[in-house]
């Protein structure tokens, strides 16, 4: 009885644990899925730009502490949400002076899209971004220390971690919002049209680069907060982005191209599979079993749990 | 008027000026002989590079000092050069540098590195077919099981340390409670020094000491979330936890999670193993009242009579405290100026064969390692002793050896 009491438990505990990891992944996802996803831009910087959101909330909150006024609770969430803007900036710069060489109108008739150019220029910039923040930022782990990262809400006998549970909150609101606005307003409109057709976004008046560039700072934004929500959990150094970004390209293919929600789902998914794995399966096997997962979901449904049958894998 | 005896004169006096303005800068050569190029490889980018960079520094401490002190006397006053080079991230990168370091540097005579065992025993693949005497830090015991000749292990061999350790952990807790722990839950990641850490006692170790094993996980570094395998420590309950990671960011997930379960604070007490755990960025990343308590070995912390480097590298660094990293740095520094000043010259073979007959126990170079510098046949350090470092009131104190402990271990009473 005790046994089967604590197999429900672990059962329970690993589920929780999967949905808030999850919704912070799915977060990653979104951002990246508006760039992968909906603008056909392959970005191997996407891991480097998390790792910048880390840091921006942490100098807000801990090293300058603009934010302190607001206590340890409030500060660290108000530091991941003004990551945003903050990495929004410097990729919005980034797309302006390098990746709009090699993206949108000008690479309409390029082999593969500009595909080739895009991966050599990204990794080029994540090399940078990742050594660049190891002479600004030294290489000393830091977090965002928060007593939110070690206390908990207790439903029954699961605990639920209150800065997985607010970042889950926040990933869901984000994921919302961004979705809301490529789908209901003009300019979210635009961009998608920049997207699917530059030549013809272009015809009706679109400046398809401004576009790129807008959905460019948005997405490496969204995924600046993603950052700034696990700086509360994590320690990170700028190496860190690594580390993630086979997890958001992943998430995203398993969600399904050009979907936003499916890219969250995508990274729910990896989320629940990466922590329940561990309920049969040894742990080191965890990642293993993401990619299993991922093989056998795109193996039935090539175009992602969400995607259009048009655009496979 | 200019006599044939002034122009002999004044030509004699020319010549012993010159002599004299010639032979000053042939004195002052001398005086300045030639560097001694000592090589460290240290991860200086990537995930490890705060570990890297403070070997550096320990190194950079203890070079300061020999040439500040007149350098290797027996070599004319030659200065200590040292030779840095980035391990990378990789064992790949880390095979990368010593290979650049054999091709484009031929006046290195010996070298220090590279921290992670993985990257150590990649390095000296190199470097013994170089014949360059090496030194590290790392923990495998592999990395002096190959039968080199040129390789020298500084710590003890990470089986060994566990075999150390835990006799001595469990007697702490009997003093403490009274009574042996019965129970023990283990925890390690797949890399090479825990691995090596915890073999021995996976083997039989903790079944021979009487413990019985409650759940044994191994897993990947790093984790993205420790539920999974603090909910097996909340279900099982041990007495005490054995877990063994190589990163802080494990370890703050862990400890987070084992708070947030109830299980922090000395309800079950951590016992782990890795110098990293002592690093002052610990409390940058966790606060000091869920660190309190926690108990590891090392091969090496700062214990009494150790003021004097502390301070040196603390002015050099500006490190609250010296760690491992960086006694190794300063310690194997100053073992290379030992054995230098035994051979009289930068030849490696010479250098190599004076490493293996050091036998040290008084000055900087002993002073980095308690126990003294003398090495066995196989490269390991023979009197190498094993530290156990607890956190007190916010700062890592070696509680063992007991001579040289710097406060004394506290065991917690509530499990």
């Amino acid at each position: 009885m005790d046994d089967l009491y604590w197999h429900l438990v672990d059962f329970l505990q690993a589920f929780a644990a999967g949905l808030l990891v999850g919704g912070t992944y799915g977060l990653m996802c979104v951002g990246l899925g508006i760039i992968f996803g909906v603008m056909r831009v392959v970005n191997f910087a996407h891991g480097d730009f998390m790792m910048l959101g880390m840091y921006a909330a942490f100098y807000l909150v801990t090293g300058f502490g603009v934010l302190a006024f607001l206590g340890p609770y409030a500060g660290p969430i108000a530091g991941a949400v003004l990551a945003g803007p903050i990495v929004f900036a410097i990729g919005w710069l980034l797309h302006k002076f390098l990746i709009s060489r090699v993206t949108g109108a000008r690479v309409v008739a390029a082999e593969a899209e500009g595909h080739y150019a895009q991966i050599i220029l990204t990794l080029g910039i994540a090399l940078v971004l990742a050594n660049g923040g190891l002479i600004l930022f030294g290489s000393t782990p830091l977090s965002v220390q928060t007593p939110l990262s070690r206390e908990s809400w207790e439903i029954g006998p699961v605990f639920l971690n209150q800065a997985r549970a607010v970042g889950f909150i926040m990933a869901v609101i984000c994921a919302l919002g961004l979705y809301l606005f490529l789908t209901r307003t003009n300019l979210g409109k635009a961009l998608r049209a920049a997207a699917d057709n530059p030549t013809a976004a272009a015809y009706v008046g679109i400046d398809v680069d401004r576009a790129h560039r807008l959905a460019f700072g948005l997405g490496v934004g969204i995924t600046g907060v993603a950052g700034g929500l696990f700086a509360m959990s994590q320690s990170f150094q700028p190496y860190i982005g690594f580390d993630f970004v086979i997890v958001m390209y992943a998430g995203v293919v398993l969600g399904g191209m050009g979907s936003i929600l499916g890219a969250f789902w995508g990274g729910l998914t990896i989320g629940l599979v990466q922590q329940m794995s561990t309920l049969i399966l040894p742990y080191q096997l965890q990642n293993t079993a993401i990619f299993v997962v991922f093989l056998v979901i795109v193996f039935f449904r090539p175009q992602g749990m969400f995607g259009r049958v048009w655009e496979r894998t | 008027m200019t006599t044939r005896r002034t122009i002999i004169k004044q030509g004699a006096l020319g010549a012993a000026t010159l002599a004299t303005s010639t032979a000053m800068p042939w004195r002052m050569l001398r005086a300045q002989a030639k560097p001694v190029k000592i090589a460290v490889i240290a991860p200086l980018s990537g995930p490890w590079a705060r570990q890297g960079t403070l070997i550096k520094w320990g190194a950079e401490t203890a070079a300061n000092e020999i040439n500040a002190g007149g350098g290797i006397k027996a070599m004319g006053g030659a200065k200590i050069e040292l030779v840095l080079i980035d391990a990378g991230d990789s064992a790949e990168k880390a095979k990368n540098a010593a290979q650049r370091l054999i091709a484009q540097e031929p006046d290195v005579v010996a070298g220090m590195g590279a921290w992670l065992s993985t990257f150590t025993l990649a390095i000296t693949e190199v470097t013994e077919r170089a014949q360059l005497p090496w030194i590290t830090l790392s923990y495998a015991d592999s990395i002096t099981d190959r039968g080199f000749k040129y390789v020298f292990q500084s710590s003890m061999p990470a089986g060994k340390q566990s075999v150390e350790t835990l006799p001595t952990v469990l007697n702490l807790a009997k003093a403490a409670t009274g009574k042996l722990p019965q129970s023990v839950g283990v925890i390690g990641d797949n890399t090479a020094s825990p691995t090596a850490f915890l073999k021995p006692m996976r083997e039989g170790g903790l079944q021979k000491a009487g413990l019985k094993v409650l759940f044994d996980e191994t897993y990947t570094p790093p984790l993205s979330d420790a539920t999974p395998l603090i909910q097996k420590v909340r279900s099982g309950r041990p007495e005490f936890l054995l877990w063994v990671s190589t990163t802080i960011s494990d370890l703050k997930l862990g400890l987070e999670k084992m708070n947030e379960f109830r299980l922090a604070k000395g309800v079950v007490p951590v016992i782990s193993n890795g110098a990293h755990l002592g690093m002052p960025e610990v409390l940058k990343n966790l606060p000091a009242d869920l660190i309190e308590g926690l108990m590891y070995s090392v091969a090496n912390h700062q214990v009494k009579g150790q003021d004097r480097i502390n301070d040196a590298y603390g002015k050099h660094s500006g490190e609250p405290w010296i760690t491992q990293d960086g006694l190794a740095g300063y310690g194997h520094t100053w073992i290379f100026k030992e054995a230098l000043e035994k051979a009289g010259v930068a030849d490696r073979v010479k250098l190599n064969e004076e490493i293996h007959k050091l036998d040290l126990t008084s000055g900087p170079a002993a002073d980095s390692f308690p126990g003294g510098v003398k090495f066995d046949a196989a490269g390991r350090r023979t009197n190498a002793i094993v530290c156990i470092v607890q956190w007190q009131n916010g700062k890592p104190l070696t509680v063992y050896p007991t001579d040289r402990a710097m406060a004394a271990p506290k065991w917690p009473k509530t499990s």
